[in-house]
């Protein structure tokens, strides 16, 4: 029995080398050839807009929690429409693993992962990302989602405007 | 002393316990949200449901409203419990917009801690949310009313306990809302309790808005600096800059809660113009350079004119440590002893309070708890907000409040007010006037059972905290002492004041006949707290030397020949004494620097690493001391040593931040100077009397930027009496002469205060600034029309 079982465990591999050698290579020629990365590869952030083209992020601190190397930090500031957003948003990627925890943890969608891997280079501070790098003028993945008209604050639609709510009551009213 | 048993432990808990506080002493968080440890519970949320298996009534019981009984048995998880508490949870939520993202109490949010406790996760409601437009509440607070669930936290907080009057519920059913009548500043001075009271985002600190997240905070339990009370307060900061303060628990001291003052006045730290630099005659270096400088520079003029030829000044203001470390220095060069209080008046009574009055302190717990105060020559809401919260929760308990005062005081509770004026409240304590106000009062005294004295040190001066001593002491009985709340000028006053050991002559007679060639001050500035303000900046002017340790930009760091920049209360460690005479440490949240937000202007910071943090080089002024003189111990060694020098600091070493702090050994009787009641001269019918206001009179409020809506404008108010005699007109503009000169002053009348007096406040940065508290009051007039 076991004879029989080394035997096959020889020849097998000769078996599937033989049929590879017959089968047109996979190995793709980086740098030359760029690769095409599966849709969830996990490479550099990005901060992505929601429909309407505002910036999605609302700097609520939620990736910085969520990031295992602490390597985003960001400000957070008003607009004048009332409008969380980011004053500032930095990644440092000589520290991001590409986990892509901070996208799980976003509750805006904002922070999106892109297949873009090829980060190397001779100056740690080309690493060091800012908002304006980060930010791009499409909706990643998830291009339909606009955290503002889910949630009630009055931002993009106005107080009590959302399909979700009742018009805002009047508290002074004493109808029963 | 009923025991009980939750969840298997067993727990024995005081009598008129609940179930709810049974369990937390167990260590079993049972989910809650109207329950709050300082307002005690409602029943309104029904999020506390327990089940009792065995005891009177058994069955599903809301626990912050079941007493505890003698061997009830109670489940906190079972079945029927869980799913009570899930129903709940999921109702609270029906209406809730889902703007964690955006909300400020992210991160500290109970309504989230609770809903996941509670076990709901998944919305089963249909129908459409509940909204409402939101209130403009002021400066300081936010308002996102479609988070509310209803809990009456904050109207309780703001009504019950703190006393305000234009916060409340309105409305019915699905509309009741927590709010205004209109638009408007929040009228109460503890405002920004209701933040920390308010469970869900509805209540946010507009001052804090979208600036940071709890768990990025950088924080430490600290002591508030604003006044002499010493409340528990939580500072907190990120990226250099102080962005917020709340309230420590301190249940001696301020409870649960602290003032606005307290809360929003910390933006000094972060000042702009605060000193940072160590600088020699102009010139800035290192500090070892700076304390090198000044070491061989005093050794210098102690060569040349002897010892006595250099002073030194201590404050109320500085650590208890810096204080101590600058009474060694002054000794090991065999100089005069430190001056603590550089207004002789103020020093006095600061030292009646250390001394005499220490064996009878009340600490504000035993204020809240009194059922008679007497508050002679306080304006609480001005000089210690805090104690007037004290009075009212002394008045909910049935207490009574009576106070001779000749300001127009206002307290957020019933109270019997009598505007003396501060010759007649002295005359009165001595006895020397018509005493039937006085006999009635001491009759009530002498059958109060907890009866206590608050006594304002600025009006009364040490002769009128001494009489009032004699006052507490005459209504002693052999049950229960008859106590004293003394209000003192600065944080520390009572911690200079312990390291006094004699009387000093004036120091602006010592400067001005020349005998001081060099004086060091320690974050206090003579210019500005000397009550002859403007003849002491001639004398410094006049100065040979002038050593400056201090975090704030005064007159004195902008004097100086040599400046040392020191840490700020949230920037250092070390320890307050309070009015009463409690020890309490604070710790560092922060390190120096001048804030990133500053550095940027709001831009991403800076890309390139700096080998120094700009604006690092302030430090604690105790270690600054300490490299002076040659040591370098820890704070727990320094603190270690003093106990062994002052025999009162006994358990110093022991104070741990953010504990209760411990009170410093009463001093033992001995006879101390009989000082002549102060009568001065009556001349002139109209006498001025600088006071203190809440925002911008103490010198740390007036540099926070946060509180300039609160502040109020130089002004001068009398009596309607004394306007109609003149022919004035409220609101007009008038002319005040004094012997400080003229100011042009808008009149305001007010008939609850003592007549033939102008009342003036004390306001640093104006004009108004050459008048210090805690002096006698001085000839003035009033003139209309042009000057
Ligand atoms: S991918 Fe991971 S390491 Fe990188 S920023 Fe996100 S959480 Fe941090
Ligand atoms: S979690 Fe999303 S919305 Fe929040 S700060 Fe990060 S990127 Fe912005
Ligand atoms: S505003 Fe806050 S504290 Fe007041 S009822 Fe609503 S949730 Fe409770
Ligand atoms: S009462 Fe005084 S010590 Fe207390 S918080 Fe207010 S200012 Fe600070
Ligand atoms: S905490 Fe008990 S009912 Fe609200």
């Amino acid at each position: 029995m076991s004879l029989w079982r080394d035997i096959k465990g020889t020849l097998q591999p000769f078996w599937v080398t033989l049929c590879n050698m017959m089968r047109r290579p996979v190995t793709v020629q980086y740098p030359e050839q760029k690769q095409q990365m599966a849709q969830r590869y996990r490479g550099r952030l990005m901060l992505t807009r929601d429909p309407e083209g505002h910036e999605r992020c609302v700097a609520c601190h939620l990736c910085s929690a969520a990031c295992p190397v602490d390597c985003i930090s960001m400000q957070a500031a008003e607009g004048d429409d009332g409008r969380r957003h980011a004053a500032w948003f930095r990644i440092n990627f000589t520290r991001c693993i590409f986990c892509g925890l901070c996208t799980e943890a976003c509750p805006t969608l904002a922070i999106q992962v892109t297949g873009e891997f090829e980060l190397a280079g001779r100056d740690p501070l080309k690493l060091v990302w800012e908002k304006d790098d980060l930010l791009v003028d499409h909706g990643g993945h998830t291009p339909d989602y606009n955290f503002y008209r889910q949630s009630g604050v009055g931002v993009a639609a106005p107080r009590g405007g959302l399909p979700t709510e009742t018009a805002p009551v009047d508290p002074k009213d004493l109808m029963p | 002393m009923p025991t009980l048993t939750i969840d298997n432990l067993s727990v024995t808990i005081p009598d008129g316990s609940t179930i709810f506080e049974a369990a937390a002493q167990l260590g079993i968080v049972v989910p809650h949200f109207c329950y709050h440890h300082a307002l005690g519970a409602v029943g309104a949320c029904r999020m506390c449901a327990v089940t009792v298996v065995e005891g009177k009534m058994p069955g599903l019981k809301m626990s912050c409203m079941t007493p505890a009984e003698e061997g009830m048995v109670v489940e906190t998880d079972t079945a029927q419990a869980m799913e009570f508490r899930e129903h709940v949870g999921e109702w609270l939520m029906t209406n809730h917009p889902h703007d964690c993202p955006v909300c400020d109490e992210g991160g500290e949010c109970q309504l989230q801690e609770m809903t996941i406790s509670s076990g709901h996760g998944v919305r089963n409601y249909r129908g459409n949310k509940r909204t409402y437009q939101n209130q403009d509440l002021g400066p300081f607070i936010a308002q996102e009313m479609n988070r509310c669930i209803q809990c009456y936290r904050c109207a309780r907080t703001y009504q019950d306990y703190c006393g305000g009057r234009d916060f409340g519920p309105m409305g019915s059913r699905q509309r009741v809302f927590f709010g205004r009548f209109t638009d408007g500043m929040l009228e109460s001075d503890f405002s920004g309790n209701i933040v920390d009271v308010c469970p869900t985002g509805v209540l946010t600190d507009k001052t804090f808005r979208f600036k940071t997240r709890l768990w990025d905070l950088q924080q430490a339990p600290s002591i508030c600096p604003h006044c002499s009370l010493g409340c528990a307060t939580v500072p907190g900061g990120r990226y250099r800059e102080i962005q917020r303060v709340v309230s420590g628990v301190n249940v001696q001291t301020n409870g649960h809660f602290i003032c606005d003052r307290g809360r929003f006045g910390s933006s000094y730290v972060n000042h702009p113009k605060r000193p940072r630099q160590a600088r020699v005659d102009g010139t800035n270096v290192p500090v070892a350079q700076a304390l090198n400088r000044l070491r061989d520079k005093i050794a210098g003029v102690i060569a040349e004119h002897g010892p006595g030829a250099v002073a030194f000044v201590g404050s109320g203001r500085a650590s208890l440590e810096a204080n101590w470390l600058l009474k060694q220095w002054a000794r090991s060069l065999k100089c005069p002893a430190p001056v603590f209080e550089l207004h002789p008046r103020r020093g006095r009574a600061i030292r009646q309070a250390v001394g005499p009055l220490s064996s009878h302190l009340a600490s504000l717990r035993q204020v809240r708890k009194s059922d008679l105060v007497l508050v002679i020559g306080a304006d609480p809401l001005n000089e210690a907000p805090m104690l007037a919260l004290a009075l009212r929760q002394a008045v909910r308990e049935g207490g009574r409040i009576v106070v001779l005062d000749p300001r127009p005081v206002d307290l957020p509770c019933v109270f019997e007010h009598h505007p003396l004026t501060q010759e007649q409240i002295l005359c009165l304590l001595a006895g020397r006037c018509e005493t039937g106000l006085l006999n009635n009062l001491l009759s009530e005294l002498m059958t109060a059972r907890r009866p206590v004295l608050v006594g304002g040190s600025d009006l009364l001066g040490g002769v009128g905290l001494q009489l009032l001593g004699h006052l507490t002491e005459s209504c002693d009985n052999d049950d229960r002492y008859c106590l004293i709340h003394p209000l003192l000028p600065r944080v520390n006053s009572f911690g200079g004041g312990l390291l006094e050991d004699a009387p000093q002559e004036d120091l602006l007679e010592r400067l001005e006949n020349g005998r001081i060639k060099a004086l060091v001050c320690l974050e206090s500035d003579p210019g500005s707290e000397h009550p002859e303000a403007g003849r002491m900046q001639l004398a410094l002017s006049r100065l040979d030397y002038l050593a400056v340790f201090d975090c704030l930009p005064t007159h004195a760091t902008r004097r100086a020949d040599l400046l040392l920049p020191t840490a700020t209360t949230v920037e250092g460690d070390g320890v307050y004494i309070n009015n009463e005479g409690r020890m309490q440490a604070f710790s560092a949240a922060l390190q120096p620097g001048i804030p990133i937000a500053a550095v940027t202007a709001g831009q991403h910071p800076p890309r390139e690493f700096m080998p120094e943090t700009p604006g690092s080089q302030p430090q604690p002024a105790w270690q600054m001391l300490q490299d002076l003189l040659g040591e370098r111990h820890s704070v727990t060694a320094l603190r270690r040593a003093m106990e062994q020098s002052e025999p009162r600091l006994e358990g110093m070493s022991r104070l741990q931040p953010g504990d209760e702090g411990i009170k410093v050994a009463p001093q033992d009787p001995e006879p101390v100077e009989e000082s002549t009641v102060e009568i001065w001269s009556q001349d002139g019918d109209l006498r001025l009397l600088p006071v203190q206001s809440c925002y911008g009179s103490e010198v740390a409020s007036s540099l926070s930027q946060t509180v300039t809506p609160r502040l109020v404008t130089p002004r001068l108010m009398v009596h309607p009496q004394e306007a109609q005699q003149r022919h004035l007109q409220e609101g007009e503009d008038v002319t005040l002469k004094t012997a400080h000169g003229l100011f042009r002053l808008r009149l305001f009348c007010d008939e609850r205060m003592a007549t033939r007096r102008a009342i003036v406040p004390c306001l640093p940065g104006t004009p108004l600034e050459i008048f210090v508290p805690g002096g006698l009051s001085l000839p003035c007039d009033i003139e209309g029309g042009a000057s």
